[in-house]
C-alpha cells in the first residue's frame, strides 16, 4: 500500500482518540460531502453554492423512510445517494448551461428552493424543528447505537467513497472534466458534450452529499433545517478552500480543520458563528490558498528567521 | 417594488464589480435596524429613512475599501467566501446588538390605517412603500440614464478597460457602485420594518429573491431587474392570496420555469 493509504488509515484509527467519536464521524461525513463539491469546484471549476439541496434532501428523504419504515441500513444508503444524485440532475440541468456569476447564483436560488419547501412542509419535515427521531438499524447483529461501531461504519464508508472518488479523477471522465475547467471552449472543440459532461460532474457529485447526507441523519438522529440551508453549502465551500480545492485530499483536511474549529467555537460561545465569519474573512484577506499554503509559509517564515 | 430595489442593488455590483455580494441580505437587514435605533434615538420616522440608508452606503464603502477591494484578481470562490463571512458577521451583530427575537415596528401615525380604494380598502403604508419605492426606481434609473456618474457605471459595465484608459479612477467607481447598491439595500430594508417587523433571519429570505431578480431579469441588466422584481412581486402577491404557504416557493419555481424556457433569463444576452 502506498503512503497516503496508510497515513489515511492511521488518521482514521487515531481520531477518534483525539475526539468524540460522534466528532470524529461527523468529520468523515462531511469530507464525504466536501470531495463531492470539490468534483465540482476542484476539477471541474463550478463553483455550486447549493450543495446543502442534495445533502439535505436525501437526508429528509432516507431519514423518513427509516423513521416511519424502518428500512434497512443500506437500502437507506441507497436511497440517500439516488435522492442525491436525481436532485443534483434536476439542479444541474438548470445550471450547466451558465457559468461565473450567473452559475453561483443559480445554485444558491435553487438552494433556496428546496430550503422554503422543506421549511414549509412542517407535516413532514418538522419545519423549523427538525425532523427528529430517525434511528440507527442494527445491521448484521451491529448495534449501531454504539457511538464506536457507528464511527467504524462511516469511516468505512469514507474510505471507499475516498477511493472511489480517486478511481473517478483519475478515469478518462476525471480528465475530461480537468479539461474542461482548463479551458472550456478547447474542450468543446476536441468534441465533448461540455453541457453533458458538467452534469455528470452534478450528479456524481449530488451521490457523494447524499450519502454524507444520510450519514449525518442518522448519527444526530435528527435532520435540522439547517441541513437543507445555505450556510451548509457556505460551510462545504469553506471547508474545501481552506482545505485546498483540486486535490483529491483537499476536502479531507478542510473537513478536519473546519469541523474541529466549529466544534471547539460553538462549545466556547453561542454566537459563534460570528468568529466563523470573521474566520472567513481573515482565511481570504490573507492566507489563500489554505491549509497547505499557510502551512508552506510558516516554514518558510521560520526558516529565514533561524537565517537571521 | 422592494424586490426591485434589492435586485438593482444586486445587479448595479455584480455588473460592475463582478463579485457574487452574498452580504446584500445581511445590508438589507441591517437598514431595517438602523431604521428602529434612529427612530428610538430620534423619535422622527422621516429622519431615520434618510439616514439608515446612509448608514447602510457608508458601511457598503467600507467594505469594499477595506476587503474587498483587494479580491478582485483572486477568483469567485474567494469573493463569495468573503461576502458570505461578511453576512455572517453581520447576521450575528445585529443579534448580539437588537437580540434574537423578531422586533415588530409601527409605520408613523400618518401612514397608520388605510385607504378606500373604491374596489378595496388599502393600508397606508403599503401604498406609501409602493410610490416611495417606485419613486427610488425611478430615481436610480434616472441617476444611471441621464447624469454623467451614471454613464460612468453604465459604461463600467459594458468595458472597464475602456472606462480605466479614458482616464477615470476605476478603483473608485468600484467603491461608489458597491456603496450605491449597498444603500438601495439599506433603504429596501428600511422600508420593509414597518411591513414585516424585523428578524435577524430577514437578510436571508431577502438574499435569495434578490438572486433569483438578479437571474431573471440578466446581470448589470438594470431595467430587466425593476421588471423582474415587479413581476416576482405580483407571482407572490397573487399565490398568497390563496396559498399562503407557498408564496415563498413559488418565487423560486417562477425562476426554475423562465429558466427552462429562457435560460438566458428575461432580458439577459448572455
Amino acid at each position: 500500500m502506498k503512503k497516503e493509504t496508510w497515513i489515511l488509515v492511521g488518521a482514521v484509527i487515531v481520531l477518534p482518540l483525539l475526539v468524540r467519536p460522534a466528532i470524529a464521524a461527523e468529520i468523515w461525513i462531511f469530507a464525504m460531502f466536501g470531495l463531492g463539491l470539490n468534483l465540482l469546484l476542484g476539477y471541474t471549476g463550478m463553483l455550486s453554492f447549493g450543495q446543502s439541496t442534495f445533502f439535505g434532501s436525501a437526508a429528509y428523504v432516507a431519514g423518513w423512510l427509516l423513521k416511519n419504515y424502518g428500512i434497512n441500513v443500506f437500502f437507506a444508503l441507497g436511497i440517500g445517494v439516488g435522492v442525491g444524485a436525481l436532485s443534483a440532475a434536476l439542479v444541474g440541468y438548470l445550471c450547466v448551461q451558465r457559468s461565473g456569476l450567473y452559475f453561483i447564483m443559480l445554485t444558491f436560488a435553487l438552494n433556496q428552493l428546496f430550503f422554503f419547501t422543506a421549511y414549509q412542509w412542517t407535516s413532514v419535515t418538522g419545519g423549523e424543528d427538525g425532523m427528529p427521531g430517525i434511528p440507527r438499524p442494527a445491521l448484521w447483529g451491529l448495534d449501531f447505537s454504539n457511538p464506536m461501531l457507528f464511527y467504524g461504519f462511516v469511516s468505512i464508508l469514507f474510505l471507499i467513497s475516498l477511493w472511489a472518488m480517486k478511481r473517478i479523477v483519475e478515469s478518462p471522465l476525471g480528465k475530461i472534466l480537468v479539461a474542461i475547467r482548463e479551458n472550456e471552449v478547447r474542450a468543446e472543440a476536441v468534441g465533448y458534450n461540455v453541457p453533458r459532461f458538467k452534469l455528470a460532474a452534478f450528479v456524481i457529485g449530488g451521490a457523494f452529499s447524499g450519502l454524507a447526507g444520510v450519514l449525518y441523519a442518522m448519527l444526530f438522529g435528527i435532520v435540522p433545517l439547517e441541513a437543507i440551508g445555505f450556510v451548509t453549502s457556505g460551510n462545504v465551500v469553506f471547508a474545501t478552500l481552506i482545505g485546498g480545492s483540486g486535490s483529491l485530499y483537499g476536502p479531507v483536511i478542510g473537513s478536519v480543520v473546519f469541523i474541529w474549529l466549529s466544534e471547539s467555537m460553538s462549545t466556547v460561545w453561542a454566537r459563534w458563528p460570528l468568529l466563523l465569519g470573521v474566520a472567513f474573512v481573515i482565511v481570504v484577506l490573507f492566507f489563500r490558498g489554505g491549509v497547505v499554503e499557510a502551512w508552506s509559509r510558516f516554514w518558510t517564515w521560520r526558516s529565514s528567521r533561524q537565517r537571521a | 417594488m422592494l424586490y426591485a430595489l434589492m435586485g438593482l442593488g444586486l445587479s448595479l455590483i455584480a455588473g460592475i464589480l463582478n463579485i457574487p455580494n452574498f452580504a446584500h441580505g445581511a445590508l438589507f437587514a441591517v437598514g431595517a435596524y438602523f431604521l428602529v435605533s434612529v427612530v428610538g434615538a430620534l423619535g422622527n420616522f422621516w429622519l431615520g429613512l434618510l439616514l439608515a440608508p446612509i448608514g447602510v452606503a457608508l458601511l457598503g464603502l467600507l467594505i469594499e475599501y477595506a476587503g474587498i477591494r483587494r479580491l478582485y484578481a483572486a477568483g469567485h470562490d474567494y469573493q463569495l467566501l468573503f461576502t458570505f463571512g461578511l453576512a455572517l458577521i453581520l447576521g450575528e451583530v445585529i443579534i448580539l446588538v437588537w437580540g434574537p427575537v423578531g422586533i415588530s415596528h409601527l409605520p408613523p401615525a400618518i401612514l397608520r390605517g388605510g385607504v378606500d380604494l373604491g374596489f378595496t380598502f388599502y393600508p397606508k403604508y403599503r401604498l406609501f412603500v409602493m410610490v416611495m419605492a417606485g419613486l427610488l426606481v425611478l430615481a436610480t434609473w434616472l441617476f444611471l440614464e441621464k447624469t454623467r456618474y451614471g454613464a460612468i457605471m453604465r459604461a463600467g459595465i459594458e468595458n472597464k478597460e475602456m472606462v480605466s484608459l479614458l482616464g477615470i479612477d476605476i478603483h473608485w467607481l468600484f467603491t461608489v457602485a458597491f456603496a450605491v447598491g449597498a444603500g438601495l439595500a439599506g433603504i429596501a430594508g428600511a422600508l420593509t420594518a414597518p411591513i414585516r417587523g424585523l428578524s435577524p433571519q430577514m437578510g436571508v429570505d431577502m438574499l435569495g429573491i434578490a438572486f433569483v431578480v438578479v437571474a431573471l431579469g440578466g446581470l448589470g441588466n438594470l431595467l430587466g431587474a425593476i421588471a423582474a422584481g415587479l413581476l416576482i412581486g405580483i407571482a407572490q402577491a397573487v399565490v398568497a392570496g390563496y396559498w399562503t404557504e407557498a408564496s415563498t416557493v413559488v418565487i423560486f419555481a417562477v425562476m426554475a420555469a423562465v429558466l427552462l424556457v429562457r435560460p438566458q433569463g428575461l432580458f439577459g444576452i448572455r
